[in-house]
């Protein structure tokens, strides 16, 4: 018997798909109720507020000129992430641009510095540097590699035949771009661009420094300055719903199934395009891509350190280095433990438990980090000695990047062909055992992706881990913080730039290109 | 099979560890010797700034600080997220409005006299909740070399020759906490027609006051509206001298609001005692002398000098404000997003 990928009997749909392992139906469900912590926590303090509350909040004339911000600012910013991301994807894949593999790695490592210090960086640089426009500036080259390695890893996907086929029977380049890469990349890229999405709706810092009022930073003025917590609820719980309206418009745009791939036998990669002279145009494109995104920030940081010359206090900083790199490790791997039953179910057991279980975590996902937060605070404080200690901070780090976990290790499953479980299961091996012998080993390229992903992420991490880091546990992120808070930006330097480059090695595992499985799993950080 | 067991490893060994680091919850009791007792700080004042003072309380009493940095409105937020659960044993603020809230919510326990006493009324709370620790004065810097002629109330600052050339924080505590002075001194009706006032001349909104007087430094701006330490800041941090001055309006002027940063004990702290004692060090003529010196703050303490080169307080003329009243920021916000400022 041979069960397609997609097919499902009537009979199936009914009972919500095909049956699923007890075991994985609990888990996941554990799971999925971890997560949801922190909505629960915005419900239960928007409900106290009582509705004549709620509904002044919801009713002030802030509210509507926030949300044409939010949502503008998402729209341009996804926008723009989009064309850098596609055009600098099909420059480096399909052109015969000088050294594509550089430009790959400076068109990633954007990813490994946080925005904040982006936006300090360009600040320093242009003092009048704020506003909408600026914020657009900023988000869309801190985004743009989601959409780059997304789009990179489709056009890697798609088989040169297809294309030669296409030509052959008479259709122009630009029609073989609409008809024959469009439609196989448009879920990657369309999934990608949601993540850029709901990343603006829960971004802070580019934000506040550049005082864009978006839903996030109306959250964190309502929280600071009245301490009124239920009408910060409501403030987020709108901002809840624009990304329940995100998710869904994407989940009717995306179109088909994920892994919608051809055939097992290996794909020859496509002939690349011979630009003349215009190649050396096109890698002054990306050079200034690169020069916006990663030079100015370094620059900078590196201008501030020497003009103060701020002596560095070495323990300090290994100390802050090794907090980072513990806390983001053991907050990837529990996202990775968390993300495995879901990702098991979305790929193999769709249904409604698993689109219910895909819906709830992206949008816990575009939740601030500081709800996120309080709302562990709120449930930690009652936990005795687990509050503020590593393992609740890993925890909310697991909680606010599920999304991406769970993510890779859905597309890398669903990559695992069923007729392989078939066959386990005809040796007599039941679910649970065909899970670990056949799934998780053929996947496991991906998981490491999406463990890479939810690290880099974790590094930089900033809100969340200000409430709940054990006392005195000082990452570099933290680091960073204080000493800005009190001006010192040269002192704040050398944590930046060690920030920068540690979080630059997961971000260039990422990107690189010479490694077997990765042209596959690297389209995993995407949904 | 074996990549299971060892992510349940690393979870187990992680949980063990936190379970092994867990701190000692004994409540200390009363006439017990404080030393080797274990405090729990929530610090809203910066590590930089009050750090020594914690080391040299700590080899002094032999009380062990655990210290907990972070903003300060933040830091009450997660305080009234704690709750009775709240592992804190006293809150330190860098303003008076956080503490208000925290106080408001009967998390904090009334101060024995004994360090009530130490203090001057008008810096803390009325029911006795938090004390202030230092002061700390709204000024204006300004450019020296463009301004030549300095405003003596904050209504000159009305004058349409100021247009574009004024720096404030809109979003920044300090700057809301004048406001609400602002408000509770001239009534809604003034302080808003000033507040339109300003924004009509079209003033630039920065995020913090030490980027108001980066910005006078580079040229941007004339004149902002700060706390008076902030040129110390920026000065250190941009390593030498800046072109940047305080001035102070007319006595008695709104402009020259004092506010407080402020410490409080929880009624939930396990060493209340140890707590009390770190307040009273603070409070010392020994400490108020050396956040003067170092920070370049007023002392709480009527008998300790002014900061070097800055007027005392009765030369200042500080308007009289009750302090507990500016946590109530919401009607200031809601004026700052009517004149469009926020």
């Amino acid at each position: 018997m041979s069960i397609t990928k997609n097919a499902v009997t009537p009979s199936q749909k009914m009972a919500g798909g095909i049956a699923v392992p007890r075991m994985l139906q609990i888990s996941a469900l554990f799971v999925l109720f971890l997560a949801s912590i922190p909505l629960g926590y915005l419900l239960l303090r928007a409900i106290a507020s009582g509705f004549a509350a709620a509904s002044a909040v919801l009713l002030r004339e802030k509210t509507v000129s926030t949300l044409i911000t939010t949502v503008g600012l998402a729209i341009l910013v996804a926008l723009f992430s989009a064309m850098i991301g596609i055009s600098s994807a099909w420059l480096i894949q399909r052109t015969n641009l000088p050294s594509p593999g550089l430009f790959l790695v400076l068109g990633t490592l954007a990813l490994a510095v946080p925005s904040y210090v982006s936006t300090y960086a360009w600040i320093a640089l242009i003092p009048s540097f704020a506003g909408f426009a600026a914020a657009v500036f900023i988000l869309s080259l801190t985004t743009a590699p989601y959409v780059l390695l997304a789009a990179l890893a489709s056009l890697r996907r798609i088989d040169a035949t297809q294309e030669e086929s296409a030509r052959a029977s008479g259709l122009t380049a630009s029609q073989v771009a609409r008809r024959v890469i469009w439609p196989q990349s448009r879920p990657a890229i369309f999934a990608s661009l949601l993540l850029v999405m709901l990343y603006v709706l829960s971004d802070f810092g580019a934000v506040s420094l550049l005082r864009v009022d978006t839903f996030t930073r109306v959250v964190h003025t309502m929280y600071k300055a009245t301490f009124d917590r239920s009408a910060a609820a409501v403030v987020a719980l709108i901002l809840v719903l624009l990304a329940a309206i995100l998710i869904y418009v994407e989940y009717k745009a995306r179109g088909s199934a994920v892994a919608a791939k051809s055939g097992l036998g290996s794909i020859r990669s496509a002939t690349r395009i011979d630009l003349g002279f215009k190649k050396y145009l096109a890698a002054s494109y990306l050079l200034i891509i690169a020069i916006a995104s990663l030079g100015v920030p370094i620059y900078v940081l590196i201008t501030r350190f020497v003009s103060v010359a701020a002596e560095i206090n070495v323990s300090n900083l290994v100390s802050a280095t090794i907090a980072t790199v513990s806390a983001a490790l053991s907050g990837a791997l529990l996202a990775m433990l968390f993300a495995i039953p879901l990702g098991i179910l979305a790929a193999r057991y769709s249904g409604r438990l698993s689109r219910y279980a895909e819906f709830g975590i992206l949008l816990t996902h575009a939740l601030p980090g500081v709800v996120i937060g309080l709302a562990l605070v709120a449930l930690g404080s009652r936990l005795g000695f687990l509050y503020q200690s590593l393992p609740l901070l890993a925890f909310s780090y697991a909680v606010l990047f599920l999304a991406k976990a769970v993510g890779s290790i859905r597309t890398s499953i669903a990559r695992v062909p069923r007729v392989y479980d078939d066959i386990s299961r005809s040796l007599g091996n039941n679910n649970w055992q065909t899970i670990r012998k056949i799934t998780i080993p053929i996947a496991a390229p991906g998981v490491i992706t999406g463990f890479l992903l939810v690290l880099l992420t974790a590094m930089k991490e900033l809100p969340a881990t200000l409430m709940l880091r054990p006392t005195g546990f000082d990452t570099l992120a933290i680091e960073i913080w204080t000493q800005t808070s009190i001006s010192q930006y040269g002192q704040a330097a050398p944590y930046a730039l060690i920030l920068v480059l540690v979080a630059a090695t997961p971000t260039y595992l990422l990107s690189r290109p010479d490694r077997a499985q990765s042209s596959e799993s690297r389209e995993n950080m995407t949904l | 099979m074996r990549k299971y067991l060892g992510l349940a490893t690393v979870a187990a060994l992680i949980l063990s560890a936190a379970a092994c680091g867990s701190e000692n919850n004994q409540r200390v009791s009363e006439g017990e010797s404080l030393s080797g007792t274990e405090l729990t700080v929530y610090s809203g004042r910066s590590e930089e700034f009050i750090g020594p003072f914690f080391a040299d309380f700590e080899s002094a009493t032999g009380i062990n600080l655990n210290v907990r940095y972070g903003d300060s409105a933040e830091l009450a937020a997660q305080l009234l997220e704690e709750g009775n659960n709240s592992p804190a044993d006293i809150f330190i603020s860098q303003d008076a409005g956080s503490l208000g809230a925290v106080a408001e919510s009967g998390m904090l326990t009334t101060l024995d006299a004994e360090i009530l006493n130490l203090a001057p009324t008008e810096y803390q709370a009325k029911s006795g909740a938090w004390v202030g620790l230092t002061a700390r004065a709204r000024v204006f810097a300004y450019d020296p070399v463009k301004v030549t002629e300095l405003p003596d109330s904050i209504d000159d600052l009305l004058d349409p020759k100021w247009n574009g050339k004024i720096g404030i924080a809109p979003t920044n505590a300090s700057f809301q906490a004048f406001v609400t002075a602002l408000r509770q001194l001239r009534g809604e009706v003034a302080a808003e027609s000033w507040l339109a006032g300003i924004a009509a001349n079209n003033p630039v909104a920065y995020e913090k006051n030490s980027m108001i007087v980066e910005a006078i430094n580079a040229g941007e701006i004339e004149l902002g509206l700060v706390n008076h330490y902030y040129i110390y800041e920026v000065a250190e941090a941009l390593g030498g001298e800046i072109n940047v001055k305080n001035g102070f309006f007319a006595v008695g002027d709104p402009g020259n609001l004092i506010n407080v940063s402020g410490a409080g004990i929880l009624n939930t702290a396990r060493n209340s005692a140890g707590a009390a004692e770190l307040i009273k060090y603070l409070l010392s003529n020994e400490s108020q002398n050396r956040f003067v010196s170092d920070t370049n703050e007023y002392s709480i303490l009527l008998e300790v000098p002014s900061p070097q080169g800055l007027p005392t307080f009765a030369d200042i003329g500080t308007p009289v404000v009750d302090l507990d009243a500016l946590k109530d920021v919401r009607l200031t916000q809601e004026m700052l997003v009517r004149v469009g400022l926020l």
